[in-house]
């Protein structure tokens, strides 16, 4: 584990080029602290960031390492939380329910199976209206056997009423837990967030990262505001979740009244996403796209979608083809859920077709997730465009420049014919 | 009015050996013989049984009223006391007394009658001291009703529970102990189906209350007391939960708890089977009874498999504190109430309570305290606590228990069992009874106090 104070050293030169967010050169603040490491490690620095007071853990590959850093944290006094080390995941979350309602800022990270066994009580999460923060550490879904990153298992929950964010890089997984609490726990939006971290390339990959400084972290976050709408607590008494009346009484109205609420929260939610980067990027100097990313879309008539890290190698596949003369470019989806229909029809309408990448499969409409998400999105564009379909990276796959080079390829066969209602399977080949 | 202490008379344990006469006439009488016994016990001759003939301490005595000269009144203790100044010997209250209560000692020159040893032997009859076979038992839970009467009912009235179900009972009676600065967590099933944490907009009970998942309880309370700890606050974490959302569903978190050493109070209502949702099996249903899904057919006889004994394998989790309670035994369920209380605040207390159900078990809703008691007297549910420290012990004596078919018979789920089953059945209860035994009579161990012993039910006094 890396010591931060050992690894305090002066930034030679301002992060820059690509992959590095980019800087608010106006902005004057503390030198930041670097350390390197991997994703799941600057995930448990964001929650010792963020302060939580209670922290509910059970270990699940690829997202171990992450509960052990937190562990270790705690061990060390440099977390000062409650741990719970649950049984499972379906305690872990409801530990974790207890404790919002007793007023708690509660952070929890799982995925794949734990996610799957963790579905009654995450199921519940939102319509309590908890601001519990939770990494998904993606792992793809059995079976067949495999404990390898994939986006299946956020995928098959992105109806249940979470935020859902993806992060593309390590630096990105530390700065959106913080900014998460920000979102979830903000009163017109009261809903718990999904900090998605591919599991394998950003939980396990290393690299250099800026860590913020506690007491403008504090600044940032405020207090935890997390039990003032349903609480347990002896001072405030009350009933939490009573039984509603079905067809009876006022019970269809305090039922739709809960659903549409809940619904309210959401697209609160899209306003709130993009202060809470703004402010980021004003206090700490690093700006991400909050909903969606265009890059590259200036002068591109057609364009990849993608979400999570693939989209590293992805603008590696579209800087090579720019450089080739290809008119490409590529958006990539932050925030999944609510879903972010009028910045994606803003950027789809600048491109005349699109190929979207998924690293998960939606089995009723043989094709991927977010190409179904893409194809909604559609019918607030201008124009119809043709919207392909491609999968890959299940499982733990590569997905290389080489591949999204294909994938480029088979998106600008748009212009030629009609749009395939299958999808491309990127790994397909692969041995 | 408050209520007061009294004698109970058990005609199936009494043989007629007549020491409860030879005691209280050693101890009130001049002359000690028997004749001049305050309690006389009596020989049905049709049905071959004994009755008594003693002072029931009326609430409205009879005797007291028809008495001419005000010599006979209820005290503030509950006895009916006898005034020597004021009485003229006219007899009459040996008349209005139905109960063969009261009557007139040649040896004294007066009439004479039952005070429960309330001069010399206070709080110990000698009757009751005398009998051997535990037919007589002198009961003062009254005592602990008349306090427990004090504190405030945080369940809102009218709850909406099966006509003479005992978990309202158990309800309003533990949340009057455990007081305001809890928070109650009940899953799914009858009790908040009773309406504790409210129905459509409207509220339950007066404490903070909420339906946690079937799945989910000890979870969630770890939750709360955990948070209101972290901010110096002890609030009660307790659960009200049914045997489907603790021992099977419910079980995982349930353990997970208890292992964690989590401060929680966990009561467990026990009705054998999902009642709520219309008496399916669960893993509490006895072998042999019908459920819902262990229906009888022409190839099926009930549920086929024995339940699974959810209290002994929280025992062995090293919980604080475990008991098994009854509503029959009040004064013995208040007793372990208060230490696993006590209990919860240093760790996992699990409280296991005996619930019979009138619609689902099938019997009289009017008799569901005579179920309670008579499964106790079975060895069918037999009561005992375990604390860390000493080890399990034993509540009542249960090498005399009732013949095991005595309570089978009471309820109609058993209806069909034949005689292979009722042994099944038996040999079971003689089982479980004979591993409580064992375990109550282990000695102490390396660096740990587990010492068995056997403690008089009735000789609990939440006073001390």
């Amino acid at each position: 584990m890396n010591e931060v104070a050992e690894m305090t050293a002066p930034v030679a030169e301002p992060a820059s080029g690509r992959n590095a967010p980019a800087c608010d050169a106006a902005v004057t603040r503390k030198e930041p602290k670097v350390l390197v490491c991997d994703g799941n490690e600057a995930a448990a620095w964001g929650v010792v960031l963020s302060r939580p007071d209670m922290v509910a853990v059970y270990p699940i590959t690829p997202q171990s390492s992450l509960a052990e850093y937190v562990a270790q944290f705690v061990a060390d006094g440099v977390l000062d939380a409650e741990l719970v080390e649950a049984e499972g995941e379906h305690s872990v979350l409801s530990v974790l329910h207890g404790a919002a309602l007793a007023g708690a800022r509660t952070y929890t990270a799982s995925c794949g199976q734990g996610l799957a066994f963790m579905f009654e009580p995450y199921f519940r999460t939102p319509n309590l209206r908890l601001p519990i923060v939770m990494s998904i550490v993606n792992r793809d879904g059995i079976t067949p056997q495999c404990v390898w990153g994939g986006q299946q298992d956020a995928m098959t929950v992105r109806e249940v009423g979470w935020v859902q964010l993806f992060c593309e890089t390590v630096q990105e997984v530390l700065d959106t837990i913080v900014m998460a609490y920000r979102i979830a726990e903000d009163r017109s939006v009261m809903l718990p967030v999904n900090v998605n971290h591919d599991g394998n390339y950003l939980s396990n990959g290393i690299v250099r990262i800026e860590l913020p400084d506690q007491a403008e972290v504090d600044d940032f976050l405020g207090t935890p505001d997390v039990n003032w709408h349903a609480a347990l607590d002896p001072d405030r008494p009350m009933g939490v979740d009573p039984l509603t009346g079905g067809a009876t009484g006022p019970g269809p109205a305090l039922f739709v009244g809960y659903r549409r609420g809940h619904c309210e929260g959401m697209q609160n939610a899209l306003r709130v996403i993009v202060e809470v980067h703004e402010e980021w990027a004003r206090r700490f100097g690093r700006r991400y796209a909050p909903l969606v990313e265009e890059y590259r879309l200036d002068g591109a008539d057609h364009a990849l979608v993608t979400i999570g890290s693939m989209a590293g190698a992805a603008k590696d596949a579209v800087d090579a083809a720019r450089e080739r003369g290809e008119r490409v470019g590529l958006i990539r989806i932050k925030t999944l859920r609510p879903f972010p229909v009028d910045a994606m029809v803003a950027a789809l309408d600048k491109v005349q077709a699109v190929g979207v990448v998924d690293r998960a499969v939606s089995y009723g409409w043989n094709s991927g997730p977010v190409h179904q998400e893409t194809l909604a999105a559609l019918q607030y564009c201008r124009h119809r465009i043709p919207c392909l379909s491609l999968i890959g990276g299940l499982a733990g796959a590569d997905l290389t420049q080489a591949h999204f080079e294909r994938a480029i390829a088979e998106t600008a066969k748009l212009f030629d014919g009609p749009c395939p209602r299958t999808p491309v399977w990127l790994n397909a080949e692969d041995r | 009015m408050s209520a007061t202490p009294t004698i109970a008379f058990d005609a199936t344990r009494c043989d007629g050996c007549g020491e409860c006469m030879s005691a209280c006439a050693s101890a009130k009488s001049t002359d000690g013989s028997s004749a001049q016994s305050r309690i006389r016990i009596v020989r049905d001759e049709e049905s071959g049984s004994w009755g008594i003939a003693q002072c029931r301490q009326c609430g409205d005595p009879r005797c007291a009223s028809v008495c001419p000269a005000a010599a006979l009144a209820k005290g503030d203790d509950g006895i009916v006391a006898w005034d020597a100044e004021r009485c003229v010997n006219c007899l009459i209250c040996t008349a209005g007394c139905t109960f063969g209560g009261i009557a007139f000692s040649p040896a004294e020159g007066h009439v004479v009658k039952c005070d429960q040893c309330s001069d010399q032997h206070a709080g110990a009859p000698q009757c009751v001291s005398a009998c051997a076979r535990g037919a007589l038992r002198y009961v003062t839970a009254a005592n602990v009703y008349n306090r427990w009467g004090e504190l405030e009912d945080l369940f809102v009235p009218g709850l909406g529970g099966c006509q003479g179900c005992n978990t309202e009972l158990i309800m309003r009676h533990t949340l009057r102990r455990v007081g305001p600065n809890t928070v109650l967590a009940t899953p799914p099933g009858c009790i908040p189906g009773m309406g504790s944490v409210g129905y459509n907009g409207m509220l339950g009970c007066k404490v903070p209350v909420f339906h946690p998942l079937l799945t989910n309880t000890a979870s969630m309370l770890t939750g709360i007391r955990r948070q209101h700890k972290r901010k110096g606050r002890n609030v009660t974490a307790l659960a009200l939960a049914g045997d489907g959302g603790a021992g099977d569903v419910g079980f995982q978190s349930l353990s997970g708890a208890a292992e964690r050493g989590e401060q929680i109070l966990f009561v467990c209502v026990d009705n054998e089977g999902y009642m709520n949702t219309g008496a399916q099996r669960s893993g509490s249903t006895t072998y042999g009874a019908w459920t819902a899904t262990t229906p009888i057919g022409d190839s099926a006889r009930g549920k086929a498999q024995d339940a699974k004994n959810l209290p002994l394998l929280m025992m062995w989790h090293g919980c604080e504190y475990v008991a098994t309670a009854s509503t029959a035994f009040m004064e013995d369920f208040y007793a372990k109430l208060e230490a696993a209380l006590e209990a919860s605040e240093r760790g996992f207390a699990y409280l296991h309570l005996y619930s019979p159900c009138t619609s689902g078990w099938r019997f009289p809703s009017a008799s569901n305290i005579e179920v309670a008691r008579t499964a106790v007297e079975t060895n069918f549910a037999v009561l005992w606590e375990y604390r860390r420290e000493q080890g399990l012990t034993l509540s009542r004596d249960i090498d005399d228990p009732l013949p095991v078919t005595d309570y089978l018979k009471l309820l109609g789920k058993f209806r069909h069992l034949d005689a292979a089953q009722i042994a099944h059945i038996e040999r079971h209860v003689a089982e479980q009874a004979q591993v409580l035994r064992e375990l109550a009579a282990m000695q102490p161990c390396e660096g740990r106090q587990v010492v068995g012993r056997q403690s008089d039910l009735m000789a609990v006094d939440l006073d001390q």
